[in-house]
């Protein structure tokens, strides 16, 4: 990888030998700054192709305000180390904004370098910390957990009408943190929250707690943490005869849920972003055909699609805006006054960068695994 | 009180399957008084290895139920090789070192276990299928009980009264318990004690091999370091029991069961792993022999 960049790099600079300057068509330089290698690579390539694929469709256009866009990609490996030396090459590099990176802990490493910089970003982190130093530059193209906390409630106490909540979580702060959001907004809401429980994950054997919930008669569980304790809660569930309606948190979403779950997995719901086969927009849908199209293979996920949309909405806001100053661009997405029609939804921000309105969607498990949406 | 019914239940269910674990840990210290720690990953060898049968031969049935009895049998087979293989290659050459060397390489071959699992299945979970045995539920009261824990109920019954028998009935049950009081005045009897010693890694094995088949089939999600949680939980049910002591093996697993669900319902779910290892210490401070323990403590 490192030797094809190099070695793209080496092109480009022969080509800027070759090509005379007097073109006057200035060069905009969108850098990605993505766990191309390591663990979550799958997602940080899918990132960075889809990032190019934007570009070159945008350039074939004539580019952002008739200038050539240019992608320069640094690996970040999904360390915060490594963030913190791909935000650098790509400052000295005088990119005008990245997109990136997957993690939320590689999107706050450089947070302040690129803030300095005056270099826009746009990261789809779920930590609520991403948006807490509120950096003119920072742009979150996702929602924070606590979106997700309020769309749930919301979901629940207004659209299912449901009366005595249970909810579990596991130990982990994510699932905490998502747990206790939930039961505050429900609560917010009129909602009746009859237990609130912490299970050991991995533990395997629910069935005391569940029999336990069993004698609470709740409308509805719902379960914060991670789908390898989901799907184990909602097989025991159904084995116990519990007749409450189930509801993961977005942790659930992953294919072996339904694994573990069995036959039991019909008939549950879960609340994530959705997926991007769901993605209810024609234009999405283009764009999805033609990134299989070109790479011979699905986008990863929709944590791509969202990536994507971030980008697009900075280069909405440069060509409303017909300027290509970060400052002007930051100021015109902090007060949009009609949100930018994404992929993934409308897009607009607030002053501390965080997008306003949520995508989430709530989904019903259907007998053949599929997902049918219930709310969007 | 159906919820007091319903959490007997399970509490039952989960205990049949320490009680079969713990059974493993009880009769190698009977005899030869070391923990074999490598048991715990045993079990989730096997529950790898069942799953693995399962997947391969199921095509061959119509009926799922019996292609779960076969690859419980083949199972069964192989990790009877494989406890056999542990006891000659990794205890039996420190038969005469002192019993810490044995501890140590117990733990060591625990950990070749769980490596090899990780190594040959990777390292995420894998799933037995959902329909191996059909999700059926009966109610008795508000109460209710699911297919698997019937069968996993009474398979383990019949299991241990089947040992039962073996070891208080037959001759080579006879010499077990010789073995088990003094291998020198059992050898002088004329009992060939490495094969005694052969048998019980077998019978061990064979009753953890089908605890960790229950577990997949149960819980469905296995991985390759489950082996740990339960070979410890199923530890602690030897000690309440009184380890070495085979009936208290069986009562300490189905009394560990129903203490950790009482407690996780009637208490704190959170907190039911405390009690446990509260109710342990208490144990060995007050009847260091545990519950059936009196055989123990003439041993010693």
């Amino acid at each position: 990888m490192k030797k094809k960049i190099t070695g793209s790099l080496m092109l480009l600079m022969v080509l800027a030998l070759i090509i005379p300057i007097g073109l006057n068509a200035k060069v905009v330089k969108i850098g990605v700054q993505a766990p191309i290698t390591g663990k979550y690579a799958n997602e940080g390539q899918g990132i960075d192709q889809a990032v190019r694929l934007i570009v070159e469709q945008k350039n074939a256009q004539g580019g952002l305000l008739g200038n050539k866009i240019e992608v320069i990609s640094e690996d970040d490996e999904g360390t915060a180390v490594k963030a913190a030396f791909a935000a650098k090459n790509l400052i000295n590099k005088k990119v005008m904004a990245v997109i990136g990176s997957y993690t939320s802990t590689c999107a706050a490493a450089p947070q302040k370098m690129y803030y300095k910089a005056g270099v826009l970003q746009t990261s789809d982190g779920t930590s609520d910390a991403l948006t807490k130093h509120a950096y003119w530059t920072f742009f979150r193209n996702s929602n924070p957990n606590s979106a997700e906390a309020i769309f749930t409630a919301n979901h629940f106490i207004n659209q299912r009408h449901y009366k005595k909540v249970a909810i579990l979580s596991d130990y982990s702060s994510f699932a905490v943190g998502l747990g206790d959001a939930v039961k505050k907004e429900i609560e917010k809401l009129g909602g009746d929250v009859v237990y609130y429980g912490k299970i050991k994950a991995g533990n395997q054997n629910f069935t005391p707690i569940l029999t336990k919930i069993k004698s609470l008669h709740p409308d509805v569980i719902y379960f914060s943490g991670y789908y390898s304790d989901g799907g184990l809660l909602r097989s025991q569930q159904v084995q116990l005869d519990i007749k409450a309606d189930f509801y993961g948190g977005d942790a659930n979403d992953n294919v072996d849920f339904v694994k573990l779950a069995g036959s039991a997995a019909s008939g549950s719901y879960l609340i994530n972003v959705p997926t991007p086969s769901l993605l209810p927009y024609d234009d999405a849908k283009k764009f999805l055909a033609d990134y299989e199209k070109k790479y011979g293979m699905k986008i990863p996920s929709i944590w791509t699609i969202l990536n994507v949309d971030g980008l697009r909405a900075i280069m909405y806001a440069a060509e409303q805006t017909n300027s290509l100053d970060t400052k002007v661009i930051a100021d015109f997405l902090h007060n949009m006054k009609k949100p930018f029609p994404g992929f993934t939804g409308p897009l607009s921000w607030d002053k501390k960068g965080e997008r306003i309105g949520s995508s989430y969607f709530a989904y019903e498990i259907q007998p053949d695994n599929s997902y049918k949406v219930i709310s969007k | 009180m159906y919820i007091f019914i319903q959490q007997v239940i399970n509490g039952l269910t989960i205990g049949s399957i320490f009680a079969l674990i713990a059974l493993g840990y009880t009769m190698v210290y009977g005899t030869m008084k070391f923990i074999n720690f490598a048991h715990g990953d045993l079990v989730a060898l096997s529950a790898f290895v069942g799953l693995t049968i399962y997947t391969t031969v199921v095509s061959s049935f119509s009926n799922s139920i019996i292609a779960i009895l076969i690859s419980l049998i083949i199972t069964i087979v192989i990790i009877s090789i494989i406890g056999y293989l542990l006891e000659r290659i990794a205890y039996r050459p420190l038969r005469k070192a002192p019993r810490l060397s044995a501890v140590v390489s117990a733990l060591g071959a625990g950990m070749v276990f769980q490596n090899a699992i990780m190594l040959i299945w990777g390292p995420n979970p894998h799933y037995y299928p959902a329909d191996i045995i059909p999700n059926k539920i009966w109610h008795f009261g508000d109460s209710v009980i699911s297919l698997i824990q019937i069968l996993i109920l009474l398979l383990s019954f019949f299991i241990m009264i089947g040992l039962y028998i073996l070891v208080n009935k037959t001759r080579t049950g006879r010499a077990i318990r010789a073995a088990a009081i003094n291998q020198d005045a059992a050898r002088l009897m004329g009992i060939n004690v490495d094969a005694i010693i052969v048998i019980i890694f077998a019978l061990g094995s064979t009753l953890g091999a089908v605890g960790g088949m229950f577990l997949g089939m149960f819980y469905r999600g296995i991985t390759f370091n489950m082996g740990w949680n339960y070979g410890i939980s199923a530890f602690v049910a030897a000690i309440i029991g009184g380890i070495g002591n085979i009936p208290g093996a069986m009562l300490g697993g189905i009394f560990l069961g129903l203490f950790n669900s009482l407690i996780a319902g009637y208490i704190s779910s959170t907190w039911a792993d405390a009690f446990t290892y509260i109710l342990l210490i208490l144990i060995l401070i007050f009847k260091p022999t545990g519950i059936l323990g009196e055989r123990v403590a003439e041993k010693v």
